[in-house]
């Protein structure tokens, strides 16, 4: 443990002094960096985890991502590749197991193509446009090192198939957005559902530090018993942010043809800055998922600290009304 | 008695009148093929929302990242600080979008924005000369 924390602040000071140390022009810390004079921008990010839990130490390097992206003209492309869970080791009554998963997953692969200001085109994997949680769901762009259970439940949570985009930006912004997949997922093991149909429709208005968005889909769910389920699902979401504040909350349903599988699911989130380095974080969230039979309340309190912004050190306590879930987080994250 | 107030009235006008008088004047500039977009166009080319007003590509220049007119461009067109505009950049890194390129000085902006087409950039309006296209005048 000593050496982990060590070489955590080894390497944060690391990054810091290159950050500090180099101009605009050269590289900086979250920012990737072009190769060559190529249309070829590389990064990626980190993370790891630390969760107390019923008894239970567990120490996780969680995320180890590759980012490549750039464009030419009217067409662009993204590129990520990631080892999830990459390692774990678990800790309960002085009993220890490991486990690892060494696959490298594809999270995104998709080129872009703009029409003109108002029209985009996309084909390939990528997170499903629906809310604004799961737009950046990466540990280190995020205000605490979990996710609420809303953006986990309720949708797919990447789409392998086509995005298409309407935009308008006038006085306020307006976006209408169409998903569809009739085909298998690019990399399965990789999504929260498994599923070979996703369909959704959705619009998003942005006025100054307010938005709202709403969305409509369904998808073909494999089940254990290899048959299919139609799922529906309804999602409405809202923003608001300022330079000390943001406040984001979502709300969404699922049904399948028979019966609601999952009533609700809502959380709300307020983050306040206390400088560029500080900030408090409180999310509740409550849920009913009728497939796995549980109704939860949660209340969340964090604290993130970031030295420089692409570095984020995340504490929170999570008090649940399930018995024996109430947990203590501590995550690591870089994006470089 | 009287005489105080009044005096205290005209130096107050005075000093209203006078910072008025020298507040600086800016303005969006663009190359001549491009002649009119909207706040929310230019706010939507800057942050790299988008890369085209109506078919046309377009090019947004930056002066560097402390200069006293980006951070006044910054704060009245994009309505976003320093601090936030730099984590807006970095989840736009995980996005797959860059920031637009910054120039050293406003005369490197008049001459690029002369020169190529489609570029936009901002600058002091005393700077701005008739091979440039006026989208938006504003002052401090």
């Amino acid at each position: 443990m000593k050496y982990f924390i060590i070489l955590i602040l080894f390497i944060t000071i690391l990054f810091a002094e290159d950050t500090i140390t180099n101009q605009e022009q050269s590289y900086q810390l979250g920012n990737g960096m072009q190769v060559g004079e190529l249309p070829l921008y590389v990064g990626g990010y980190f993370s790891l985890d630390y969760r107390y839990k019923d008894g239970e130490n567990r120490y996780r390097i969680d995320d180890i991502a590759f980012l490549a992206y750039g464009g030419y003209e009217k067409i662009s492309y993204m590129a990520e590749l990631e080892y999830k869970e990459f390692y774990t080791l678990s800790e309960k009554d002085d009993a220890y197991t490991t486990q690892k998963d060494t696959r490298l997953h594809t999270e995104r692969l998709y080129g872009d193509y703009n029409f003109n200001e108002n029209y985009m085109l996309r084909l390939g994997k990528f997170n499903s446009q629906i809310g604004f949680w799961n737009l950046l769901p990466i540990n280190v762009l995020r205000d605490t090192s979990s996710n609420p259970y809303t953006t986990d439940i309720i949708f797919p949570r990447f789409t392998t198939g086509l995005y298409a985009a309407y935009n308008s930006y006038n006085n306020a912004e307006i976006q209408i957005d169409l998903t569809i997949q009739h085909n298998e997922d690019l990399d399965p093991s990789y999504n929260n559902y498994t599923m070979d149909e996703h369909h959704s429709l959705g619009t998003t208005y942005t006025q100054e530090n307010i938005s709202l968005k709403a969305s409509i889909g369904m998808f073909d769910k494999y089940t254990s018993t290899n048959t299919t389920q139609v799922l529906y699902y309804a999602l409405v979401s809202l923003k608001y942010e300022t330079e000390k504040f943001q406040f984001m909350s979502e709300l969404g349903s699922q049904k399948s043809t028979q019966e609601y599988t999952t009533p609700y699911a809502f959380f709300a989130q307020g983050v306040y800055h206390l400088n560029q380095e500080h900030a408090g974080i409180i999310r509740l969230e409550s849920y009913e998922d009728k497939v796995q039979n549980t109704q939860d309340n949660i209340a969340i309190f964090g604290y993130t600290y970031r030295p420089l912004y692409p570095i984020a050190f995340k504490t929170e306590y999570q008090f649940h009304k399930l018995q024996n879930e109430n947990q203590f987080l501590f995550s690591w994250s870089v994006l470089f | 008695m009287v005489g105080a107030i009044l005096m205290k009235k005209f130096i107050l006008i005075y000093l209203i009148s006078h910072s008025l008088l020298i507040a600086n004047e800016y303005a969006i500039v663009a190359n001549k093929s491009i002649h009119e977009a909207s706040l929310g166009q230019i706010k939507a080319l800057f942050l790299k929302k988008s890369s085209y007003i109506k078919n046309k590509k377009v090019v947004p220049v930056n002066l560097s990242s402390r200069n006293p007119i980006r951070i006044h461009f910054e704060k009245h067109i994009l309505h976003m600080s320093f601090n936030r505009l730099k984590s807006y950049w970095t989840k736009q890194h995980y996005l797959g979008h860059r920031p637009p390129i910054s120039m050293k000085s406003q005369k490197s902006i008049k001459t690029f924005i002369k020169k190529v087409d489609g570029s936009i950039g901002y600058m002091e309006l005393k700077n701005v000369d008739d091979e440039l296209s006026i989208l938006y005048k504003w002052s401090e």
